[in-house]
């Protein structure tokens, strides 16, 4: 964990905030002034902190937060229909579903089409909104390109009206997440929850050798040589799984030396990708791929194989996504000692990089037949009582502040000990999303040409700025 | 009044087009539209998100697509796969329908174990060699230490330069038992007293197969070897799943630049652009493959 310093210019440094003050936020979010808000907004961090959870009491809790109603209900029996991309997520939001239909809406059932997976999805999507389509009425988005091309085609609906009805639901998002959702100003998508790229890594591997969880990049350089010698892979890096992956060692520097904002101007076409702390990420992912840490071919690696390789054993740390836990616990033997931290400070006295976003997004289609029904399934879905059960099901983190006492009930089922860690990790969070398809396009290449040392990084970032003028003026501004 | 045999010839004609007017009807609005279409669309800018399609723009996608590097080097892949994967695949599948089509004891088991893996589900035999190529755990480094060529080990599907041979091998092996299967069909189908009459004039076993059999079985190996190469340039699935076209486009083919600037990058006129390149190629294979198909029924005939 990063020191209070660290964290107060991880928030920008515009109206820097103590530990005590944001843990305030976490509980007392419904009642932060404005001013507050405002100030979160300059950044460009995700998430913010939640309060310590509350020892749990004897017997079962509840959640104890409120189930609204909705303010519209459906006149006769009618079907939403939902389409996303993240098969383990449909459980929980079929329960909220059936649960508003049981309390609020027995009119109103929702349909959940997942598809395989984000690929399949974007491509279902494209064509029912090219064939100006009603259906889906909700769809399920990601922040950055996906959210970007949906808005400004005209294909969503904006979120503002709702949240001018409705305050406090809007009090109940991180501003920051909010803020990487609003494209030229309408907020595109609202998330279901937050989540994080940390270090997984295996306990007792690093107590039998004598290993301290690492603070600095040196540290981590010693940790890997050490495993080296022993015959263990460091660590297990998935570099293969999809074109988002290899971006994560530049992502994790230009956080890691708070040049996340400059990587968003440069994204938006304001600031060249050939700045001297934008090519220092590109240095570094090169630095990176020639230090033996990772396991061997990284970009041959996807998400089951590092899995694998880090379940049984072969490798005693795996960097990977809040959103890997339920597969990593399914891969584990028993009596596996799982611990995590975050990616240790790459530079002098800087902060402890976490790679934050908010995760699946839910919005509404601008030609669905019922979209004000279909506001408030996604109400019900990411509101106060929605977003403590979707996150006690999935372990992931919630869309916003939740109390004390939201964490002690969702403990009493979660019963896992690495889920307030996440949480506490959640504040310190940088970006991993970059907006224009080419730009992200060519830091996929140019990162893979890194990792596998065909390109230097002066010409990688100067391929992603030529792709970057190339694109010229931006349709859109975020934020 | 149309005289009797026009009538005549005018009712045979319409019967005919009454039959056949469905499947026209079909393959109009399932193939031919969606071609029209296409060309069309690669003539203007499109996002594929809007209802309509954006400006016209002549032909500046197919400028655009000249222009691109990532164009040339997918075409240059895709021709790669197309020479490396049809020769090997035809080769290996003559050897084995040769193989085969002797009087062996487990004839049938082996046909069916060479068969399997056409039948074998696409996504699952990717998978399977994902995790086969596995630089650190998969089957094929543990058995190169296993055996001492430890050297040989290799992120096979994380280097550029062994991606693409990778990708093709696992394409080859999916694919030989269907190239088998019509070579020894066609075997089986060749003139036994051609045969026999190359034996009693002493020829031995190579001879036979050098002088009579590959002679005889040239248009099935020409048919196959045309199947095998329009399979190659429509290659998309097996690259999607294994490599998304990388690492740095070292394994990027037509279809799945196709499919990148047309989901990916929203550049649905180059998308369009690609797809129509694709077509004629395609299409100019399979006429290609209706000549060599009517050459060898005039060899049969005569």
């Amino acid at each position: 964990m990063g020191t209070v310093t660290d964290r107060r210019e991880a928030h920008g440094g515009a109206r820097a905030m103590s530990r005590r003050r944001l843990l305030r936020l976490g509980v007392l979010a419904a009642t932060a002034p404005p001013v507050v808000l405002r100030a979160r907004r300059a950044t460009a961090q995700i998430g913010g902190a939640q309060p310590t959870p509350a020892p749990a009491p004897a017997g079962e809790l509840k959640n104890p937060a409120e189930f609204r109603g909705p303010k519209i209900k459906a006149s006769g029996p009618t079907t939403l229909s939902f389409w996303q991309y993240v098969g383990f997520h449909v459980e929980v939001q079929k329960f909220i579903a059936e649960e508003y239909k049981r309390r609020h809406d027995p009119n109103l059932s929702l349909e959940i089409t997942a598809y395989p997976g984000l690929n399949e999805q974007r491509v279902g999507v494209k064509s029912a909104l090219a064939a100006q389509s009603p259906t889906p009425d909700i769809i399920a988005i990601e922040p950055g390109a996906y959210a970007v091309d949906v808005s400004t085609s005209g294909s969503v609906l904006d979120f503002t009206k709702v949240f001018a009805d409705d305050p406090e639901y809007k009090r109940g998002f991180w501003p920051n997440a909010l803020d990487l959702l609003t494209i030229n100003g309408a907020v595109v998508s609202v998330p279901a929850v937050t989540n994080t790229v940390i270090v997984y890594y295996n306990r007792s591997v690093f107590r039998q050798h004598g290993l301290e969880v690492p603070n600095t990049l040196d540290d981590l350089k010693k940790i890997g040589a050490t495993l080296n010698a022993k015959g263990i892979i460091p660590i297990a890096y998935p570099a293969g799984q999809d074109r988002n992956f290899p971006i994560f060692p530049y992502y994790t520097y230009v956080g890691g030396i708070k040049a996340d904002r400059l990587l968003r101007e440069a994204d938006l076409g304001l600031k060249p990708w050939t700045s001297p702390e934008l090519v220092a990420g590109a240095e570094f992912v090169e630095m990176m791929a020639k230090s033996g840490l990772y396991a061997k071919g990284p970009l041959g690696i996807k998400e089951p194989d590092a899995i694998q390789i880090f379940a049984t054993g072969r490798s005693a740390m795996f960097w990977g996504g809040q959103w890997m836990r339920r597969s990593i616990r399914a891969a584990l033997p028993p009596g596996f000692d799982l611990g995590l931290f975050p990616f240790p400070a790459v530079a002098p006295g800087g902060h402890k990089p976490v790679l934050s976003s908010v995760g699946i997004t839910l919005t509404v289609n601008a030609r669905s037949k019922q979209p004000d029904l279909a506001f408030e399934m996604i109400k019900a879905i990411t509101g106060a009582w929605g977003k403590i059960e979707y996150t006690k099901n999935l372990g992931l983190s919630p869309n916003g502040p939740i109390s004390a006492d939201a964490i002690a009930y969702q403990m009493q089922s979660l019963k896992d000990p690495l889920y307030p860690e996440f949480l506490k990790l959640q504040p310190t969070g940088t970006t991993r999303v970059i907006f224009t398809p080419v730009v992200e396009e060519a830091m996929t290449q140019g990162m893979q040409a890194l990792i596998t040392g065909q390109k230097t990084a002066k010409t990688v970032m100067e391929s992603v700025e030529a792709a970057s003028q190339k694109v010229g003026t931006r349709k859109f501004r975020t934020g | 009044m149309l005289p009797a045999t026009v009538r005549y010839r005018w009712r045979r004609q319409a019967a005919g087009y009454a039959f056949t007017g469905p499947a026209l009807l079909i393959l109009a609005a399932f193939l031919l539209y969606p071609i029209g279409y296409s060309v069309w669309l690669s003539l203007h800018e499109w996002d594929g998100y809007t209802p309509r399609w954006g400006p016209f723009v002549g032909l500046e996608n197919y400028r655009a697509l000249v222009a691109d590097e990532v164009f040339w080097r997918a075409a240059l892949n895709s021709i790669v796969f197309v020479i490396v994967r049809t020769p090997l695949e035809v080769g290996l599948g003559f050897l084995l329908a040769l193989l085969l089509n002797r009087r062996l004891a487990a004839r049938s088991l082996l046909r069916t174990l060479f068969f399997v893996p056409v039948v074998m589900s696409l996504i699952v035999v990717t998978i399977i060699f994902q995790r086969v190529y596995e630089p650190n755990t998969g089957l094929l480094n543990t058995v190169l230490h296993a055996v001492g060529l430890g050297a040989w080990a290799h992120p096979w599907l994380g280097d550029p330069a062994t991606a693409l041979p990778a990708v093709i091998a696992v394409s080859v092996w999916k694919n030989v038992g269907f190239s088998l299967v019509i070579l020894l069909a066609g075997l089986q189908g060749l003139p036994q007293d051609v045969m026999e009459a190359a034996r009693v004039d002493g020829a031995n076993a190579w001879q036979l197969t050098r002088r009579v059999i590959t002679p005889l079985m040239r248009p099935i190996l020409a048919l196959t070897a045309l199947l095998s190469i329009i399979g190659g340039l429509k290659v998309f699935d097996l690259v999607f799943i294994m490599t998304r076209g990388g690492p740095t486009y070292s394994t990027e083919v037509l279809a799945t630049m196709l499919y990148r600037e047309a989901f990916e990058l929203n550049h649905m006129g180059v998308a369009s652009a690609v797809a129509v390149i694709l077509v004629a190629v395609v299409l100019s294979i399979a006429r290609i493959q209706a000549l060599v198909l009517r050459e060898s029924r005039e060899i049969e005939a005569a």
